[in-house]
């Protein structure tokens, strides 16, 4: 074991109150417009500056610069949807015949008492060059299987709604630690100088478990965080002019503003702080007009609104979400999180209630949005540089608790939750890991989600061993002191 | 002077620590779970006992005001360089002001202070704000981060901690009566252990006030639980925070493994929960489900407050039987509609009313709730024969609540006691109550001359808030990963002032305000300093800084003149911009949006909602918490800049700025400029800026008040929302 286990000293990363620091704060949000001048005129031998969205190099040669993830919230079946398992219609109605060993006494627990097994409602059928089984419900995603490659049977250490979706975004069950995009911002910078390098856009319906935590910056400086994109009207908060300004005046008073700080500054002032909130406002007004331009769609063809569902409102909502990530790729957007479902009721995957019905509705929802963004991006020759991640937080069971009636529905399990990714250098048509018969949990050995993570930043381009941060006196790490890359679906 | 070269020895720390974290077998783990031997263990600065350091002597002691101005003076002639000289009256009135109390000083209190000829003006000053009551407002905030204060319980659902305001009130109480610090920790620790047992009979009751400090352990983000794993949880997150707060120690990262820089082994973490097996919590109240866990009673305790709660039930009391008579009457009217033949269905206008007046009725119940006489607090389970007694604490393997290991005691922090030895715990003298008096010991060994640690911490986190950057520059974490300290005898020095003050923090702002250290320039320019110490550790000049978002807001509210000056109560809720109410609220007992003057209290009574934080204040670095937070950072954004120039909020403000200049100035305009200056900077116009301004108020380019664009500008100035 080598005695320098972090390849930077843990404090090369660390914005401490230093003329870094200040020239790093700089750049929060959104780049670094006006920040070469600055740079160049510091001369002093100063310690070198970073922005921290500069682009930097990933670790590793890597073919995905981008990384959209789609996040379904309230735990998709698993069973009703990528894992194909006859028995559940077998044992329809009856207990499953065995307890599987896991070190969570709750599935162990819940399978003791009286329950059945809960068939699923929809037919299979085999897709793609490897036959893989995808439920009738996604026929249009069936049409890519050769290009997704599947996770089964991935463990999240607490199977409530809060931790296990905080767990699968930001890699820890418990609030406060950045999101993956944050840690992806921090070890690749943003390509994009007018637009945030991490974008978020929640389901138009409402905010997902956890709301903004699942997007946080955490720990790190907030340069890294999520910015909150609405899909349509004013995309970004107050990003429309004080009622009654027009253009005109707010340049005019823009000017008197940046001739009144540039005063203040002083003859020959030097202050990267002072002098970077003078061109964050130039930024600002840039803005104005570049961030409307992003959610403008009347530049995209009807043929390509029609990829996107965008003609049929069932589908209407998170197509809109889909061609945006693929306008936010165009630009250079390094992460875009899109969240499909909001955290209780009907719009939410968490079919406690009648798992068919539900199932029903969202995957209609999703299903044409996410194979037209995967065709669009394709199409392109984006989806090469692109790495597509279809998450939820965690799986469901095979059996329902009491009886089954007319509408059953399917609890949370945490020990089987199926993701696929697409674009880069995932391996096509690949599977990782394996769920049981009746898809309880991972046979052989599990698949944590810090090994999805260690993954995903690999195939970045990004090392979870190195990607640390120093923060409250511990060396930090999206994937903590775990996490193991699955090969298998790269290649 | 050993000054900032007490960098860390990384990477040549202990290897075992390391493996520990990477190897998966629980066998191995247990052999290696084997402590750190505390023998041979020299104890080095921070752990070392308090030295009686005497300032040290300097060469030009014309510039010495008090002992601290000698150890960096000191320290800057090692390096053969001088400090700055002292800011201007002008600036100082501005920096006091915002420093002690978070606002700007009007144009008459800038004036008063200039013109004072008196050569204690300044000292008289620092006093008075001292004394202002607006003083525990800013600073109560510092200690809320801390804390990680928030009004929900995060997670699943964000439900509504209806009692967590009364310890916000405590907090900036406690500021205000300059609580000792000293029993301020002992309250926030062990608040329900402090009252001497005296026969035989029952436990006496504590006071309000102490049980109220004790939300400071309840706190943490919480969800549904999950029995023992969820105990584990919320037993080791107490024993996290109240190190890292109160010691300066982050000891979470020995949960699992022996931690990797500092002599922290994970029995010493295990040692450390001990002292709070004995936590009980009330079981929630029917209906508030799991997520917020029961109240404790806790009267209202400070002057008016009882008569304020009693008069604002009353209110709320009154307008929930208005609102539900309103909701019957138009249920009334659907129902006959129902049976009418043909039916007859509500207007959209009466369904409107309706729904607002069903959600009014959630949020009045919401209220009246939390005007209960009662707080989140804890106590002590009552033993047996009622609760369970002193349950076994033992190390858990590689913090996995399934996987007990060895039974440990509980005990001090080896690293600054140089043993693991149990703590004494001293019970009842009828030994009644077994489970009584564990969390005090831990707290009076935490204010005990025998921890140098406690003063030294909170010395450098006063520090820390009065100069934008600690003596050690990461507050939380005196460990080797912190850097060391720039000045480790001033921290000695202050900690002795600190603890020989009988733990006054308010002696503490006195001695570092009265420095001619805090009172020095920041605009100083000297080549030869920025080149040496380009970072300013060594204190040069003062250090200029962004003002922290309950600063800029309440800014904008004090020159607008629409600050509503009410101090403690209920949270309140400010207007949200772009229906963003909407888009994230979880259901119609969120944020009930307040459009009037109570909205317009100071930020350090917003609502603060975990899975939201409102947006004004994030873009200037503000969190809801979810952990205990250190430091604020000072971001730049283009978000500022679209939040302080269009937005909502900043905009209607300088309408009223502009509206209160020109009552106040009359009809010149130059005039209303001077005075829009002396209300937002504290400082008279150029005449050249004066007449830039002018150009901004041709009638035929503002649209509305001509002044209005000059008050904008003026708010989004960077001189507004910098202190130098």
């Amino acid at each position: 074991m080598s005695s320098e286990p972090f390849r930077d000293s843990p404090r090369s990363r660390e914005y401490g109150p230093s003329r870094r620091a200040f020239l790093g704060r700089m750049f929060n949000g959104f780049g670094g417009l006006a920040l070469t001048g600055l740079l160049a005129r510091d001369a002093k031998g100063a310690p070198s500056m970073v922005d921290p969205l500069a682009v930097k190099a990933p670790t590793f040669p890597r073919k995905a610069k981008n990384c959209i993830m789609l996040f379904m919230c309230g735990g998709v079946s698993q069973v009703d949807s990528f894992e194909y398992k006859p028995k559940l219609n077998e044992f329809h109605g009856k207990r499953i015949p065995y307890i599987p060993k896991i070190a969570s006494g709750e599935l162990q627990g819940r399978l003791t008492f009286a329950h059945q097994c809960v068939g699923s409602p929809f037919k299979f059928h085999q897709h793609g060059q490897a036959g893989r089984y995808v439920s009738e419900l996604f026929p249009n995603l069936a049409r890519h299987v050769n290009d997704l490659a599947f996770i089964h049977g991935i463990q999240v250490d607490n199977q409530n709604h809060g931790p296990a979706t905080l767990h699968v975004t930001t890699g820890s069950p418990f609030p406060g630690s950045p999101s993956v995009g944050s840690w992806v911002q921090y070890g690749l910078g943003s390509a994009n100088q007018n637009l945030p390098g991490y974008v978020v856009i929640q389901d138009p319906r409402g905010a997902p478990t956890n709301g903004a935590a699942v997007w946080s910056n955490g720990y790190l400086p907030a340069a890294y965080q999520g910015t909150f994109l609405r899909p349509t009207g004013t995309p970004i908060v107050d990003l429309t002019r004080p009622a009654g300004v027009t253009a005109a005046q707010q340049r005019q008073e823009f000017d008197a503003l940046a001739w009144l700080n540039r005063r203040h500054l002083g003859p020959g002032g030097q202050d990267g702080e002072l002098e970077a909130r003078i061109s964050a406002y130039e930024l600002a007004f840039r803005m104005q007009t570049a961030a409307p331009e992003l959610v403008d769609l009347s530049d995209e063809t009807e043929e390509t609104q029609a990829l996107y569902g965008l003609d049929d409102p069932k589908t209407a909502g998170f197509g809109r979400q889909c061609l945006l990530a693929r306008r936010l790729v165009e630009r250079g957007v390094r992460h875009t999180l899109l969240v499909h479902g909001v955290q209780i009721g009907k719009d939410s995957w968490d079919d406690h209630g009648n798992v068919k019905d539900g199932m029903l509705k969202h995957s209609r929802e999703v299903d044409l949005p996410v194979a037209g963004l995967l065709a669009d991006l394709k199409r392109r020759g984006l989806l090469d540089e692109t790495l597509v991640v279809w998450a939820s937080e965690m799986g469901r069971t095979s059996f329902v608790n009491g009886n089954i009636g007319d509408k059953v529905g399917r609890d949370h399990n945490g020990h089987a939750l199926c993701m696929w990714m697409a674009g880069g250098d995932v391996k096509g048509g690949a599977t990782a890991g394996a769920t049981d018969d009746f898809s309880l949990c991972a046979v052989d050995k599990p698949i944590h989600i810090r090994d999805v993570h260690a993954t995903l930043l690999n195939l970045l381009g990004l090392d979870d061993q190195n990607l640390t941060y120093h923060y409250a006196g511990r060396i930090r790490r999206l994937t903590d002191i775990h996490g193991e890359v699955l090969k298998q679906i790269m290649t | 002077m050993s000054l900032v070269q007490r960098t860390l020895p990384l990477g040549r720390t202990a290897t075992v620590a390391i493996v520990v974290c990477v190897l998966a077998s629980s066998l191995l783990a247990h052999v290696l779970l084997a402590d750190l031997p505390p023998t041979n263990h020299v104890a080095v600065w921070p752990f070392t006992p308090l030295a009686n350091i005497t300032p040290p002597q300097v060469r030009h002691a014309d510039r010495i005001s008090n002992g601290i101005d000698q150890f960096i003076q000191a320290a800057l002639e090692e390096k053969d360089l001088t400090p700055a000289p002292a800011a201007s009256a002008r600036t100082l009135v501005r920096r006091l002001y915002f420093d002690l109390i978070g606002l700007p000083p009007s144009p008459a209190e800038v004036d008063a202070f200039v013109n004072d000829p008196d050569p204690k003006a300044y000292e008289k000053l620092v006093d008075r704000l001292l004394a202002d009551s607006r003083y525990g407002e800013r600073w109560a905030r510092f200690w809320l981060d801390l804390a990680r204060y928030a009004d929900t319980a995060g997670y699943e659902g964000d439900p509504d901690l209806p009692h967590a305001w009364r310890y916000r009130d405590y907090v900036i109480d406690a500021f205000n009566q300059d609580k000792p610090y000293d029993q301020f920790v002992i309250e926030q620790i062990a608040g329900d252990e402090t009252e001497e047992i005296m026969g035989a009979g029952d436990l006496p009751s504590s006071k309000p006030e102490p049980i109220v400090a004790l939300t400071f352990l309840r706190l943490a983000p919480f969800t549904e639980p999950r029995g023992d794993a969820s105990r584990h949880e919320m037993l080791s997150e107490m024993t996290s925070t109240v190190s890292s707060v109160f010691l300066g120690l982050t000891v979470g990262c020995a949960q699992c493994h022996n931690h990797k820089y500092d002599r922290i082994p994970t029995r010493d973490f295990y040692r450390m929960k001990a002292f709070f097996s004995t936590v009980q919590l009330e079981r929630p109240l029917p209906g508030d489900g799991y997520q917020i866990g029961g109240p404790l009673p806790a009267a209202f305790y400070r002057k008016g407050e009882k008569e304020w709660a009693t008069k604002l039930t009353e209110q709320r009391n009154a307008e929930l039987g208005e609102v539900r008579s309103l909701v019957a009457a138009l249920e009334k009217i659907e129902e006959v509609g129902k049976k009418s033949e043909p039916k007859i269905s509500l207007t959209a206008e009466q369904r409107a009313q309706r729904d607002k007046a069903k959600a009014r009725v959630r949020l009045l119940e919401q209220d009246l709730k939390r005007l209960q006489p009662v707080a989140m607090s804890l106590r002590h389970s009552y033993g047996p024969p009622f609760e369970p007694g002193v349950p076994e604490t033992r190390v858990l393997i590689r913090g996995e609540w399934d996987k007990p290991d060895e039974i440990v005691e509980p005990g001090f922090p080896s690293l600054i006691t140089g043993h693991q030895d149990p703590a004494s715990i001293r019970l009842d003298p009828f030994k009644r109550w077994p489970t009584r008096s564990r969390r005090l010991a831990l707290a009076q060994w935490i204010v005990s001359t025998n921890n140098p640690m406690t003063a030294r911490v909170m010395i450098n986190r006063l520090w820390d808030w009065h100069f934008g950057r600690g003596l050690v520059a990461t507050p939380s974490d005196f460990g080797k990963l912190s850097g060391g300290a720039s000045h480790p005898e001033l921290i000695d020095w202050l900690a002795r002032q600190f603890t020989d003050s009988k733990w006054s923090i308010k002696a503490m702002h006195r001695l570092i305000l009265n420095s001619a250290t805090y009172r020095q320039s920041s605009r100083h320019r000297d080549a030869k300093a920025e080149l040496a110490d380009p970072e300013n550790v060594l204190l040069w000049r003062f250090r200029s800084r962004r003002l922290e978002a309950e600063a800029v807001r309440d800014a904008v509210l004090a020159v607008s003149g629409r600050l509503n000056p009410e101090q403690f109560g209920l949270p309140i809720f400010p207007p949200l911009p772009d229906g963003l109410a909407e888009a994230v609220k979880y259901d119609e007992s969120k944020w009930a949006t307040q459009e009037g003057p109570e909205g317009r209290k100071r930020s350090v009574y917003i609502y603060q909602q975990r899975t939201m934080t409102m947006p004004f204040m994030q873009t200037f670095d503000s969190v809801v918490c979810d952990a205990s937070r250190d430091r604020r950072q000072a971001s730049v954004t283009p978000l500022q800049a679209l939040a302080m120039y269009n937005g909502h909020f900043a905009n209607e403000e300088a309408t009223h700025f502009a509206a209160r200049v020109r009552k106040e100035a009359g009809e010149s305009s130059v005039a209303q400029i001077q005075l829009a200056f002396k209300t937002a900077l504290g400082r008279e116009p150029a005449p050249d800026e004066s007449e830039r301004m002018q150009t901004l108020m041709d009638p035929s380019t503002a649209g509305g008040d001509p002044l209005a664009p000059v008050c904008r500008v003026l708010l989004n100035a960077n001189e507004f929302v910098y202190v130098e």
